[in-house]
């Protein structure tokens, strides 16, 4: 998987620089079919900028429903049920710690996509209403505990039938 | 006028009679046109004078009063509606109640004489199950005056009167405890009444001004009764109103005059300005409040209704969890065995007991011999019968003092012992605990044991004994049981143990209580129990150390999921004290 991804994957890592093709040790009989692949070339490239730039915002959208407890429509993101699940307990995420690097790589056919994201998530765990104080605490709408950790976000995306993105994994690792 | 009789049972256990709206309807008819009743003269403040309420998101009220006794009310432009009313006044605060005729409502009105400021509280039955409890809606507004602007100052709902008790005396010779909890709650004593419990009620604070609060409570799962005053902190003087029906159905509607005592003022642990703890709003997915109304209807508050969602078994049902779900300690060698994190700060087990074999010799007459083999398993034989093996725990709250705790299995009450044994001065208090109680089968019961071990290397004394104390009536201390989980205990009589449920931010929020008892084990070191009855049927007992500030505890409870018996620990703080032992001096055995 990880030569393959060397290859065939177009990588992006946010705040890096981007590598160009060596374009200047090009003959001029190749001059016709170097203009077609630089039109190509430029085309892919801008399509790449164009859905990391999707992915991004898909990101984006995503932490906010989630952090603002709209599961409904964070699920209106999501490929499959599967989802939904890998973010039970989590109250909130939010991007970060500042400094941390996300990393993007988009698959050659430009269907699928995975995602590395440095995350600050904050997770809720409900107390067991089975005693007075915690039914008391819950009838005054707490009830659950929360804490903050650093956690780095593996995501996978698909392309969807419309040309958007979905979010097709989500996996929590600890850093 | 309030019956200064005793209960027939204490408040908790009465059947209020579902009354019904004609029934209502009925008791209102003459008090509505006749005003409420009155100890002291009423005020002759409005009379002849027309007085146009505007408030802020309710009602626009225009009275024109004819008398010190009658007026009529047009309500959003509406027709005009004659009724009786009453009003009093203290300093330049002018406060007034009346019923609309034909309705089962009215209002309650105080104003600002000085900032024309006004605090609308629309009363009414309508409440919960069936129309006997009062509800109540709170509108901020002002008096209009012609040729003046509206004035921009409001009465303010906010956390300032938080902390604070009293001891109340009315006109009507009246007399109440009444502690202001929490932003939302309020714990009342009625003195007349001798009663021995304080009781926990949903309550509103709005601040008039430096020296003014309005106080509101509404008795809800007792007789529903409404108590509305206004406070004067400084001189400890009130005016309000009561609206409601007693124990026996009678119909209070009255208002009266008041002088008090301030008793103190205990620790606040939120920020100034921070409602998180109220006025709440009630949650209708969680347990403990069903039914509740929404949260925006009018009218609605979080009441916690324990009984309501309590698991009710009866006896036969009572014996088969008992013998198919007993759980003693769970998890019982780890931190965390408390039911719902309330072992979290417990202390460790201790192994001060393995290898000691001793008598519990109770004044009773009940005499308990144990050997005690490990950290987690003892025998037992009461009375000199048949030995038994059990598992228990213990815990030494201080050098030389063990709390220990086990079933007794195959006693017909499923009783659980929760024994602090004193080994250095031979004394022992058991709070034993058992099933099968007159009201609710799998509530928990308690009575309280005196009396000595011996063991070889023990002076068992004679006479000496562990003595009930009145050393906590009035404190407050706070229980933190995990770093999110915390209540404060208010000791309010010398049988009441009350708690009271902080949110994350130290707030006070929801309250109940239930009986307690408190003993004396050495200086500072006291064994005490709440006991929740009608409310979940726990009993849990604790070793407070007030010089490490620290209990150790153990908990008995029976539901469906079966009767178990776990560990409590919590980290405590001194919120204060209240100067209330006075008040209960006469009642010393």
């Amino acid at each position: 998987m990880s030569d393959e991804s060397i290859s065939t994957r177009r990588s992006f890592l946010k705040g890096g620089a981007m590598l160009a093709a060596p374009l200047a040790a090009m003959g001029a009989p190749a001059a016709a079919l170097a203009a077609s692949a630089d039109a190509d070339e430029r085309a892919d490239r801008l399509a790449r900028l164009e859905d990391e730039k999707a992915i991004r915002a898909l990101h984006g959208d995503w932490m906010h429903r989630l952090s603002s407890g709209d599961r409904n429509g964070a699920a209106r993101l999501y490929a499959n049920d599967a989802c939904a699940a890998a973010v039970a307990g989590i109250a909130a995420i939010s991007p970060g710690p500042v400094g941390a690097q996300d990393a993007l790589e988009i698959a050659a056919d430009g269907r699928t996509a995975r995602a590395r994201h440095a995350a600050t998530v904050e997770t809720e765990t409900v107390i067991a209403p089975d005693n007075t104080l915690a039914q008391m605490l819950h009838a005054q709408g707490e009830g659950t505990v929360r804490s903050r950790e650093a956690r780095m976000l593996a995501a996978d995306y698909v392309k969807t039938r419309d040309g958007g993105w979905a979010i097709a994994g989500l996996a929590f690792e600890t850093v | 006028m309030p019956s200064k009789a005793p209960l027939p049972k204490p408040m908790h256990r009465l059947n209020y009679t579902k009354l019904t709206e004609a029934q209502i309807s009925a008791a209102l008819r003459p008090v509505a046109a006749a005003g409420p009743a009155h100890a002291s003269p009423l005020s002759d403040e409005f009379a002849g004078q027309s007085v146009k309420i505007v408030t802020d998101n309710g009602p626009t009220l225009a009275y024109q009063f004819s008398s010190d006794t009658r007026l009529t009310l047009s309500e959003n432009g509406g027709s005009a509606v004659a009724a009786g009313y009453g009003a009093l006044v203290h300093e330049q605060i002018c406060f007034f109640t009346h019923l609309i005729p034909g309705t089962l409502r009215g209002y309650a009105v105080v104003i600002d004489r000085d900032t024309k400021a006004a605090t609308v509280v629309e009363v009414w039955f309508g409440g919960f199950e069936d129309k006997r409890e009062v509800m109540r809606e709170i509108y901020q507004g002002y008096v209009e005056t012609a040729g003046s602007p509206a004035p921009t100052k409001r009465h303010e709902a906010n956390n300032r009167a938080e902390g604070k008790a009293w001891y109340w005396k009315q006109d009507n010779g009246w007399a109440t405890l009444d502690y202001w909890s929490t932003t939302a709650y309020t714990h009342w004593v009625e003195l007349s009444r001798q009663s021995e419990m304080g009781f926990s009620a949903p309550a509103d604070y709005i601040q008039i001004s430096e020296d003014f609060y309005i106080y509101t409570r509404t008795e809800c799962e007792f007789s529903g009764s409404f108590t509305l005053y206004v406070a004067d902190l400084n001189r400890a003087r009130q005016i309000g109103m009561r609206l409601g029906f007693d124990w026996g159905d009678a119909l209070d509607y009255y208002v009266f005059r008041g002088k008090g005592e301030w008793l103190g003022q205990i620790a606040q642990f939120e920020k100034f300005g921070d409602l998180r703890g109220g006025p709440l709003k009630p949650n209708p997915q969680s347990t403990g409040q069903a039914n509740a109304a929404a949260a925006d209807s009018k009218g609605a508050r979080a009441v916690y209704r324990p009984l309501r969602t309590m698991t009710k078994l009866t006896k036969a049902e009572v014996d088969k969890v008992v013998k198919e779900k007993t759980r003693v300690f769970t998890n019982r060698l780890g931190a965390g065995n408390g039911t719902g994190g309330m072992g979290v700060h417990a202390l460790p087990a201790s192994n001060f007991l393995i290898g000691k074999r001793f008598t519990l010799r109770y004044d009773s007459g009940l005499a308990m011999d144990y050997r005690v083999e490990s950290i987690d398993s003892l025998s037992w034989r009461k009375d000199g019968g048949a030995w038994t093996k059990a598992i228990y725990q213990a815990f030494e709250p201080a050098p030389g003092v063990i709390l220990f705790g086990h079933l007794l299995e195959g006693e017909p009450n499923h009783d659980g012992h929760s024994i602090v044994v004193d080994f250095d001065a031979g004394l022992v208090t058991c709070f034993n605990g058992y099933l099968n109680g007159p009201y609710i089968a799998n509530e928990a019961q308690a009575r309280t044991l005196f009396g000595v071990i011996e063991m070889e290397g023990v002076n068992t004394p004679l006479y000496r004994r562990h003595q009930r104390t009145y050393d906590l009536v009035g404190r407050a201390l706070t229980w933190n049981y995990s770093p999110t989980v915390t209540s404060m205990h208010l000791y309010s009589t010398p049988a009441t143990t009350s708690w009271i449920i902080f949110t994350a931010d130290g707030a006070g929020g929801l309250e109940w209580s239930g009986p307690g008892d408190f003993v004396k084990i050495r200086d500072d070191l006291y064994f005490a129990y709440w006991l929740e009855e009608a409310c979940n049927g726990t009993l849990g007992t604790i070793v407070i150390n007030m010089r490490t500030m620290h209990d150790a505890g153990i908990g008995y409870h029976c539901g469906s999921d079966g009767l178990s018996m776990s560990t409590v620990g919590a980290l405590g703080r001194h919120a204060g004290k209240f100067d209330v032992q006075r008040f209960f001096e006469s009642r010393k055995a």
